[in-house]
């Protein structure tokens, strides 16, 4: 189905919305490191609804951006946003249909998994790997998930679209 | 089975998402110098726009919490400040009180008076000695500025003191010139609130100028002579041609007093001298702040003196460690010439 060009600049906008709060607002919100990942729940909102290719082009620049600037190993952020919005994208089509819940816990999850990917591609040591999985990754990924909802309830009618042309 | 557009459609994703992952490999694998260059470039140009965010978000965030701290030590100045003028007050009445009672020949107890609450604070006091402190009742209560009033009651830590402001109030006195004596009794105005005091029994024959100070007389038995009772400001009343009534500013203020003296010394004793008027006291107060400043630079040349020695001192094995470092190491022959004669004088 051909997605309507308002529907269109509809995501963009939340899209647009969610960098803005990533670098504008996100550092000025409480603990940065269990702060919600604006830019991952952007890419997660746009990669549930477009194809998996598409998905890993937009895990690709936004793991450029993540490398840009937080520049711990270049190329660790591109690969795992790029397999992560991969596979966000190709296991919706495959497992689960538009549950607000299910979209936001699969958020949560993607989370955890790129931040894995991340500390792995990047060479991180046994215990800092252990510390982010177990403690900072699993709070980020909650709070995001957390807000995830409430962006999915509040533009329920702008996300129940497919962008897949 | 799916379709050619569907089978087109998963190539075309599978192509995206090796390539992506295939530049992913790549950026991995190059050199840490060239990754780094890259996100530079990648920062000045592309995703500027974001770092500039990210700076107007930090900058907003630093200079809240500036202006928190800001505010903050705002408050806590106010605070302070509140607080200053009534502590330089309290500061000052203490002082006054020390140099009373320095003044004092007769012995004495220190109190402070726990004011209450209520309209007829003023009139007694409750002061935090007692019989147990040697306040017995009948002894005076004084201030720096005069007389209060006299212990009405004891009890073993507190007593009661029944104020100038009190109906039931009475002090012989006399003026300071010595022409003129009286009882001193509260003003019947006093009781509505005006606070005044009334010299009264004044023989006719004599007048008292205002501003002449009235001063206990010692007779009665329970205040001492010579203590500050007021100051004459006007005549009030006079009857039937042989007393005159005056009307006295108080020497003190018992409803503003926050720590007194109890004279628990037989009252036959003078204490005028423990009260000499402004000149001489704003006389004794230049003495002791030119006491004050002359010990203050004595302490200072002597903290300078102590320090110099510990320079000097300090500065001692520097130079002999200098010397011993020059000798140490290989210097020009010029500068080793000295040597043998200083070890040789030295033998």
């Amino acid at each position: 189905m051909m997605p309507s060009r308002a529907n269109r600049v509809q995501v963009v906008v939340v899209l647009l919305v969610m960098v803005v709060l990533q670098f504008y607002i996100r550092p000025r919100l409480w603990g940065p490191r269990v702060s919600p990942d604006f830019l991952f729940l952007g890419l997660m909102l746009f990669a549930l609804r477009s194809s998996p290719g598409v998905a890993a082009l937009a895990g690709f620049v936004i793991g450029l951006a993540s490398d840009a600037l937080t520049p711990a190993h270049f190329g660790a952020g591109m690969m795992a946003h790029t397999v992560v919005g991969y596979v966000s994208s190709w296991s919706r089509a495959v497992f689960f249909a538009d549950n607000i819940l299910v979209n936001a816990a699969f958020v949560g999850v993607g989370l955890w998994v790129r931040d894995l990917l991340m500390l792995l591609l990047s060479g991180a040591g046994d215990r800092p790997l252990f510390t982010e999985l177990t403690i900072y990754s699993p709070l980020e990924a909650l709070a995001t998930a957390a807000f995830a909802l409430l962006v999915l309830l509040a533009f329920r009618q702008w996300f129940s679209i497919r962008l897949d042309a | 089975m799916a379709s050619a557009s569907d089978r087109s459609y998963t190539r075309r994703d599978t192509v995206m998402f090796l390539s992506c992952l295939a530049l992913s490999v790549v950026a991995l694998v190059a050199p840490p110098r060239t990754g780094l260059s890259v996100a530079d470039s990648l920062r000045a140009t592309a995703f500027a726009p974001l770092v500039w965010l990210q700076v107007r978000a930090e900058e907003g965030r630093t200079s809240r919490v500036r202006f928190r701290e800001i505010t903050g030590q705002r408050d806590s100045s106010a605070y302070l400040a509140q607080g200053l003028p009534s502590l330089l007050a309290e500061n000052e009445r203490l002082r006054q009180l020390l140099s009373l009672s320095r003044r004092l020949s007769s012995s004495y107890v220190a109190a402070e008076v726990l004011h209450q609450s209520q309209a007829t604070d003023g009139r007694t006091l409750l002061l935090s000695a007692g019989s147990s402190q040697g306040v017995s009742p009948f002894d005076p209560v004084i201030a720096p500025e005069g007389l209060i009033g006299v212990v009405l009651s004891t009890a073993e830590r507190t007593s009661i003191a029944m104020t100038w402001a009190h109906p039931e109030f009475r002090v012989s006195a006399f003026t300071v010139t010595g022409n003129a004596a009286g009882v001193v009794a509260p003003s019947l105005t006093a009781m509505t609130g005006e606070g005044a005091l009334e010299f009264r029994g004044v023989p006719y024959r004599d007048s008292v100028p205002s501003g002449t100070l009235v001063l206990s007389s010692g007779l009665g038995g329970v205040y001492p002579k010579g203590i500050p009772v007021g100051t004459v400001t006007g005549l009030i009343r006079e009857q039937a041609g042989w007393e005159r009534v005056y009307r006295l500013l108080p020497a003190a203020n018992p409803g503003s007093v926050g720590h007194v003296l109890i004279l628990v010394a037989p009252p036959s004793s003078d204490v005028a001298a423990a009260f000499p008027s402004d000149s001489v006291l704003k006389a004794q107060r230049l003495d002791s702040l030119l006491k004050a400043r002359r010990a203050d630079s004595l302490a200072q040349a002597s903290r300078d003196a102590a320090s110099a020695r510990r320079d000097s001192a300090a500065a001692r094995p520097r130079r002999t460690r200098a010397k011993a470092d020059s000798a140490a190491t290989p210097a020009a022959p010029a500068t080793r010439a000295p040597e043998p004669v200083q070890r040789d004088s030295a033998r």
